[in-house]
């Protein structure tokens, strides 16, 4: 990337920046309007910034920055709205647009598990939490930002960071477009589609993954997307995908732990304890 | 024109139209024959004033929605109040979009799929979309102000949360037998034969999964028994209470399309979806449009068949407690459909993945164990003898006469 672009972003980060200050809440002293016109100014720098560097005009280019301006807007109001179960709705936004790029990127595996696992099963349970909480009044804390000037800093400093050096990476060069299994495929191919069991019995205790591509449809038919990521994250990345999952048991299991009652098995009931040990008699699993 | 409309687009955006369009004169119907069906099981004879057989009914009740005062209560948190009806209903028709309807259609030499949209990850296109539906429930019950709405709120999350991990394991286990997320290609290993009679459908494969996700379905669409988010007698009408006008049109639509879904998604996944056996006309050599015509049909039936068994069921089961249809949940059907799913990928490792014996005797295994560890166990005591005040334990000196 040329230095002159580098200075550019650099610039619409600022201002980008200045228009975040201004949006942040604090208390009456907001000024949402400054804010809006700053923000507003940076984004369509930003928009006019990569579509000097890119081929515009197509219409998945134009897909490209409606999803990232929607992006990019609803992450603004993620946090500078001041009741939180709009934050989260907010973020749901910011995830179906991040999808939506993703699906741009023709990483569709991602794109839906992103919907499935954030949208749908975690910020559920943010916005469950937020909503029971959150029943009347706006406390201080959602009405005030607490350090406004240096999270601004700071995300400016990390956005410049992530995009100038990100964006010296070299282009990949563009996928090819996929073939349709059966629409393009002979009529061998069609049975080998209905019966992948039958149609390779030789094949039976193989390893798993010419097992996998056995349900691949027609020979010469590229690899499906999502079964290429479904082979890196089983051969390639499997150790990291293993200590994940470890990681991830380990931390449901000091929640279980963190949010267990103290429940007496015989005796006198939990109400009558005095105040002050639960948690301490809890017998081991 | 003539070119577009013959196009994979054009076939594509007409379908859309077509499916979306029916959708709601269907989903109208639907109301309808709940009321009938209600009706049959109580030995009443339901609707029967609009029309003969009271088949306007559903244009009645329409157009009552359509005209009646739009209420929005005060107090409630407006744009999320307007937005709930909403989320739910958009998320309730776009799901069809992955559903293929009809096989292929032979035009002008060229195989066009009737199917709105082909993805690579249709399945889990189909999943994602059913998960949003929980934001529709969520908002409508904490934007109405309302504490019968928020508690119907919560119990739907949690409930929608719960049911979605054994849906997707089962769904998982025909993943793992087909080897692709495909719905199409998921449907075209099933028709063909063992033996040369038996259809190769998934239900013989895996019972069980099919059952479970039966079951989740129930559940995922908030219906009997698990319809404890509308519970009348503890809630007044749940999530929805205040909601009025077609906005409470829009929530009930949005559940009968779920309903519709679900079953096209079930028929597709374990009944063969568009196949019917030894009938050339739905095997996927057919491609004329008298065959598209007779797969549709054909997936049409399979979808009644499970929205009728859905509503017979409303009047024949009655509703659960809400600790029950936790303990059914992640006691129950989460370690059962997880045995499954692992036994199912150790059948794939061995090769065996269509092989209809090893599946049934990797389902009857599962199942026999369930039944074995549910029978050998102490059984909780929950509800009321859960509640009653503990005997306090006598302290030394004290009743010691007893």
């Amino acid at each position: 990337m040329s230095t002159p672009t580098a200075y550019l972003l650099y610039a619409v980060f600022a201002l980008g920046g200045v228009g975040l200050y201004f949006l942040l809440p604090r208390g009456r002293d907001t000024r949402t309007g400054a804010g809006a016109i700053f923000g507003l100014g940076a984004l369509a720098a930003l928009l006019l910034v990569l579509a000097a560097r890119s081929v515009a005009g197509s219409a998945q280019a134009a897909s490209f920055y409606l999803f990232s301006a929607l992006a990019i807007g609803a992450a603004t109001r993620v946090i500078t709205h001041r009741k939180p179960v709009y934050s989260a709705i907010y973020f749901v936004a910011v995830v179906v647009s991040v999808a939506a790029l993703l699906v741009l990127q023709r990483a569709e595996f991602l794109a839906v598990a992103l919907i499935i696992i954030y949208a749908g099963a975690i910020l559920v349970t943010y916005l469950f939490v937020i909503m029971l909480a959150q029943q009347s009044g706006e406390p201080s804390y959602d009405v005030r930002a607490r350090e406004p000037l240096l999270a601004v800093v700071a995300g400016f400093l990390l956005m410049a960071t992530v995009a100038v050096r990100g964006s010296e990476i070299p282009d990949a060069p563009a996928p090819a477009p996929r073939k349709l299994a059966y629409l393009t495929g002979s009529g061998a191919d069609r049975d080998a589609v209905r019966s992948p069991g039958e149609a390779s019995p030789g094949a039976r205790g193989a390893a798993p993954a010419s097992n996998l591509r056995q349900g691949a449809p027609g020979a010469e038919v590229e690899e499906s997307n999502t079964l290429a990521l479904g082979a890196a994250v089983m051969t390639r990345y499997v150790v990291v995908v293993e200590l994940a999952a470890v990681l991830l048991l380990i931390s449901m299991i000091g929640a279980i732990g963190l949010s267990r009652k103290r429940v007496p098995a015989e005796g006198p009931r939990a109400d009558h304890a005095p105040l002050g040990q639960v948690g301490k008699e809890v017998a081991p699993y | 024109m003539r070119e577009f409309l013959t196009s994979q687009l054009g076939v594509s955006i007409v379908l859309a139209l077509v499916v979306f369009g029916v959708m709601q004169g269907v989903v109208a119907y639907c109301i309808y024959f709940e009321r009938k069906i209600a009706a049959w099981t109580q030995d009443r004879i339901g609707p029967n004033r609009v029309g003969p057989w009271g088949l306007f009914q559903p244009v009645a009740d329409g157009l009552k929605f359509i005209f009646k005062e739009d209420v929005i209560p005060g107090h409630v948190d407006k744009p999320l109040f307007l937005l709930a009806p909403a989320v739910i209903f958009f998320v309730g028709c776009i799901g069809f979009a992955a559903i293929p309807w009809g096989g292929q259609w032979l035009l002008n030499g060229k195989l066009l799929d009737i199917q709105v949209a082909n993805p690579d990850i249709g399945l889990l296109y189909i999943l994602g979309v059913a998960s949003m539906s929980v934001y529709g429930v969520v908002l409508g019950g904490w934007a109405s102000n309302n504490k019968y709405s928020l508690y119907g709120a919560i119990r739907a999350t949690a409930q929608m949360l719960s049911y979605e991990i054994p849906m997707g394991l089962c769904i998982l286990v025909v993943v793992l037998t087909m080897g692709t997320l495909r719905l199409e290609e998921i449907i075209l290993p099933q028709t063909s034969y063992w033996l040369g009679v038996i259809p190769q459908w998934n239900v013989f494969l895996h019972p069980l999964a099919f059952v479970i996700l039966f079951i989740t379905m129930l559940a995922e669409a908030n219906r009997t028994p698990f319809d404890l988010a509308e519970a009348e007698q503890e809630l007044v009408g749940g999530y929805h209470t205040e909601y009025g006008a077609l906005k409470f049109g829009m929530f009930f639509l949005a559940e009968y399309a779920h309903m519709i879904t679900s079953s096209a998604l079930a028929s597709v996944l374990f009944l063969g979806g568009w196949h019917l056996p030894w009938w050339s006309w739905t095997q996927p050599e057919a491609t004329h449009l008298g065959a598209v015509l007779a797969k549709m049909l054909v997936l049409s039936l399979k979808i009644v068949g499970f929205i009728f068994v859905m509503m017979w069921i409303r009047w024949t089961i009655p509703r659960f407690r809400f600790d029950q249809l936790m303990r059914l949940a992640w006691k129950g059907l989460i370690p059962a459909t997880l045995a499954l799913f692992v036994l199912a990928a150790v059948l794939l490792y061995l090769g065996r993945q269509r092989d209809p014996a090893w599946a049934l005797a990797v389902n009857a295994a599962t199942l026999a164990v369930c039944l074995l560890l549910a029978g050998s166990r102490r059984r909780e005591v929950t509800g009321r003898a859960a509640n009653l005040p503990a005997v306090p334990a006598p302290r030394a000196g004290q009743w010691s006469a007893a």
